[in-house]
């Protein structure tokens, strides 16, 4: 029956091929927009570590000026960053299973034979618990030891692409690397490693690659790192000194804690409060306690990652759904009224409204395919000008597997409901009732 | 003029009709809300940032290794960049304008630290950093040389005397008052004197509200990367950034050229998502315009097709070819109407939802009438062949049978 079915819906769109193909490009039109739109959103609105996305945790401490909050707009909220000796302190102290302070910086990698050239590479400046707690896959080799972190040994952990320049992506661990004078030994290289959002440092940008190489945090004092992110202040201090900009007021350093139960959060915020209490003592921390923990999702929603611009042209693009849905209707009811005929033929002939019905869902649903793999065609594309309008990583927007299924999905379950009604009215034509006025 | 036959065929199938004004209704919402925010960001995009963004060039470099001193390499960078021919300007800045990287910070008329002070965007460059940017001063005076200091890093200098502020940032820190000559004080108290204004200039942020607030003391900073800017002779702009290039990266080995780029390619960047926004909204308009033309072509074709006989007869009866477009094209003219009259209740739902959720300015009224005046002239244009050839059926069609 399906398949008879399916050669008399054929039939039909044959014999109308612009209404046919108007019907199909309408879908696939629609389904092209709205599946662009969605996929960005589905990005950006992602969890980039499902696994662990609720055990860990971006800490903020209220040192702000007490005459004034950090965000005016938004007063009940600490700094989203903390100063690099509190983050010292605090990783000291070891509070949480693991914690990681970090910030973004950049050094010169000096030319490892005679032909190089040397060359500035970004690196995040973290602890050793920065591989383990965000599940960093390796290819060879594994993160520092947490004794390289206290005796601020220089190490480096690489990404592939730059193993892959410095080493031709042989394994690099036991090799050295010097930068800015200073010998460090590669530890490990990381596998390819996209977490989307860049759960870890939203500040500096969610969208953004991640930095080529990773240091030990100790290193700072040593070496004198200096963030490349974004660094905000508020007390005027007077900095004479590295040592004094370390020790300032101005926060630049963004610290992660991982916390499995409800009691270890609560204890870890009584830790906090009792740090601050501590540091008060000193004169410093003058706001009122104001410490928070943000779990990752929480975290992508305090710094609005879903961009406003994505939301608004999912909502208009389903807009434009809806105007293809409606064609398809129009254009559906119009094409089925030119088949009186043939229909009261065929109910006159026997054919029972069921099996009418029937057919014209299967020709409904033939056209919603089809449009639907069009326009699923039409959405790569539209990807591809996503990525290159705004500059993204390559292969940072796909359509996935889910993303394929859904974009059929709609586009044969919304062209069904678009067809529902013309074929209920197809039903209603009496049998022979055509065939009188002839 | 019979309106008659044709309120009746409208009347007879109502489904259709209704569909196609629905359409009409939906299209206008998406085309006029998108509309107006691809004006809105074009209008971003193209506004005056106060500077010759067409000849200005942006050098980066960084030193290494032991022996490097900054303030040499700055010193001798400058002065190499400008010995090239085609170099109008160079100075070293901490910062580059439009660039999307900056520094900010808040100033008073007065040093109490309770008054909530003004935000404004700040930069450090030397006397020649007005003429590498192709700044106008408005008023007063630019830097003298001997104003202008190497700025280590992790170094407190003393707060300059003179400084340059925007006219913008003059209006909001002193109102109608005069700012040449007057005292503005920095985080720590310290005062300065406004000794020149600038008409206008866009600082690094450009999606700031407070883009055109700015202030500049006099400096050199010689921090660990050093950003020149550069103003070369119009026209000679990509021929003389290789060049920048190589010969920076000659005249020192301890040295990395991280990149040369022109101004045009960093502000670019800057308004990417405005420009990205403004291009794929403008898609989508001209996707959904395209749509509902067709379909009103397709579906008025198909009419046509259906009431041959129809036509036909009244044909015969007396009807002109004339009447019969008129028919057409006003069966159409009303379907539009009816849905624009929806489209406008849609449009200023959607308008609503914009300006509530995503705080966008609310929409201008006069994007209404310019809208349906543009969707009836588009639906006359894809009615009006179907409703020729309505006209070309012969008179002769009534006499046929079948």
């Amino acid at each position: 029956m399906f398949n008879y079915n399916l050669k008399l819906s054929l039939k039909s769109m044959r014999r109308n091929p612009i209404m046919t193909g108007l019907m199909v490009a309408a879908i696939a039109v629609g389904i092209g927009i709205s599946m662009t739109t969605l996929t960005v959103y589905y990005m950006m609105n992602g969890n980039p570590i499902p696994e662990k996305s609720d055990v860990l945790f971006a800490v903020t401490l209220d040192n702000w000026n007490p005459i004034r909050p950090f965000d005016d707009d938004r007063p009940e909220r600490a700094p989203h960053q903390v100063t690099f000796h509190d983050a010292e302190r605090l990783l000291a102290i070891g509070k949480g299973k693991r914690q990681t302070a970090m910030f973004e910086s950049s050094l010169i990698i000096e030319p490892i034979d005679d032909e190089g050239l040397p060359f500035e590479a970004g690196a995040r400046v973290t602890s050793a618990d920065f591989f383990v707690m965000f599940n960093v896959p390796f290819i060879y080799g594994s993160g520092w030891d947490k004794s390289a972190d206290a005796a601020a040994e220089p190490m480096v952990v690489l990404t592939k692409g730059l193993n892959e320049r410095l080493f031709g992506g042989e394994d690099s661990v036991g090799n050295w690397l010097t930068m800015q004078g200073t010998r460090f030994l590669v530890t490990g290289v990381i596998d390819t490693w996209e977490p989307t959002p860049r759960f870890f440092d939203p500040i500096n940008g969610g969208f953004q690659e991640i930095n080529e190489m990773f240091i030990p945090y100790s290193l700072t004092r040593v070496l004198e790192l200096t963030s490349a992110g974004s660094d905000w202040g508020w007390k005027s201090e007077e900095i004479n000194s590295f040592e004094e900009w370390l020790n300032s007021e101005a926060v630049w350093v963004q610290y992660f804690v991982e916390l499995e139960s409800t009691r270890e959060r609560d204890d870890y915020l009584v830790h906090l409060d009792a740090y601050v209490e501590e540091q008060k003592r000193l004169g410093r921390f003058e706001r009122p306690l104001n410490n928070n923990i943000y779990d990752v999702m929480e975290w992508m929603d305090y710094h609005e990652v879903v961009a406003n611009d994505a939301k608004i042209l999912l909502g208009l693009s389903f807009l434009f759904l809806v105007v293809c849905l409606l064609s398809t209707i129009a254009l559906m009811l119009t094409k089925f009224v030119g088949k009186k005929s043939e229909i009261s033929l065929r109910r006159a002939l026997g054919a029972s409204r069921k099996v009418i019905f029937n057919q014209q869902i299967v020709e409904v649903a033939v056209i919603g395919f089809s449009g639907g793999l069009i326009g699923l065609s039409l959405a790569a594309l539209g990807l591809q000008g996503i990525e290159y309008l705004y500059d993204a990583p390559a292969g940072l927007v796909k359509l996935d597997w889910v993303m394929m299924f859904t974009a059929i999905g709609i586009a044969i379950v919304s062209s069904m409901i678009a067809g529902l009604y013309p074929a209920w009215r197809v039903c209603q034509i009496p049998p022979a009732a055509q065939l009188k006025t002839q | 003029m019979g309106l008659g036959p044709m309120m009746s065929s409208l009347m007879r199938s109502k489904t259709g009709p209704l569909l196609v004004a629905l359409q009409i209704a939906v299209t206008l919402a998406i085309v006029i809300n998108s509309l107006y925010i691809v004006v809105q960001r074009v209008e971003r995009i193209n506004r005056d940032p106060g500077l010759d963004v067409d000849n200005v060039i942006i050098a980066y470099v960084r030193g290494f290794g032991e022996n490097f001193d900054v303030v040499d390499s700055i010193t001798n960078d400058i002065i190499l960049i400008k010995s090239i021919p085609g170099v109008v300007a160079a100075t070293v800045s901490d910062h580059v304008p439009l660039s999307g990287s900056g520094s900010g910070t808040g100033l008073r008329t007065v040093p109490d630290e309770t008054i909530e002070p003004v935000s404004t965007g700040y930069y450090r460059w030397g006397e020649e950093g007005l003429d590498a940017l192709g700044i106008e001063l408005s008023r007063g005076r630019n830097f003298f040389p001997e104003e202008v200091n190497y700025i280590l890093p992790a170094s407190d200098p003393p707060t300059p005397p003179s400084v340059l502020v925007t006219q913008n940032l003059a209006d909001d820190l002193f109102g109608e008052e005069d700012a040449l000559g007057k005292t503005v004080y920095w985080g720590n108290m310290e005062p300065s004197t406004i000794v020149g204004i600038i008409g206008h200039l866009h600082g690094s942020w450009v999606t700031w509200d407070k883009l055109a607030h700015v202030v500049i003391q006099p400096g050199k900073p010689a921090n660990t990367t050093n950003k020149y800017i550069i103003r070369v002779e119009p026209g000679m702009r990509d021929g003389l950034m290789p060049i920048i290039e190589q010969k920076l990266g000659e005249s020192n080995r301890q040295r990395v050229v991280k990149s040369v780029r022109s101004l045009e390619e960093m502000a670019a960047r800057s308004y990417r998502r405005d420009r990205g926004m403004a291009i794929i909204l403008s898609i989508v308009i001209s996707l959904l315009i395209g749509l509902t033309a067709l379909v009103i072509v397709g579906l008025s074709s198909f009419h046509v097709t259906q009431r041959t006989k129809q036509i036909g007869i009244r044909r015969a009866l007396g009807a002109r070819r004339g009447d019969i477009i008129n028919e057409f094209l006003l069966e159409n003219w009303l379907i539009t109407t009816v849905g624009a009259v929806l489209g406008i209740i849609l449009t200023a739902f959607v308008a609503y939802w914009l300006e509530v959720s995503f705080e966008l300015t609310r929409l201008d009224w006069r994007y209404l009438p310019a809208g349906i005046v543009i969707l009836w002239v588009l639906s006359t244009l894809a009615a009006i062949e179907p409703a020729r050839r309505a006209a070309s059926v012969s008179p002769a069609v009534a006499t046929r049978s079948g």
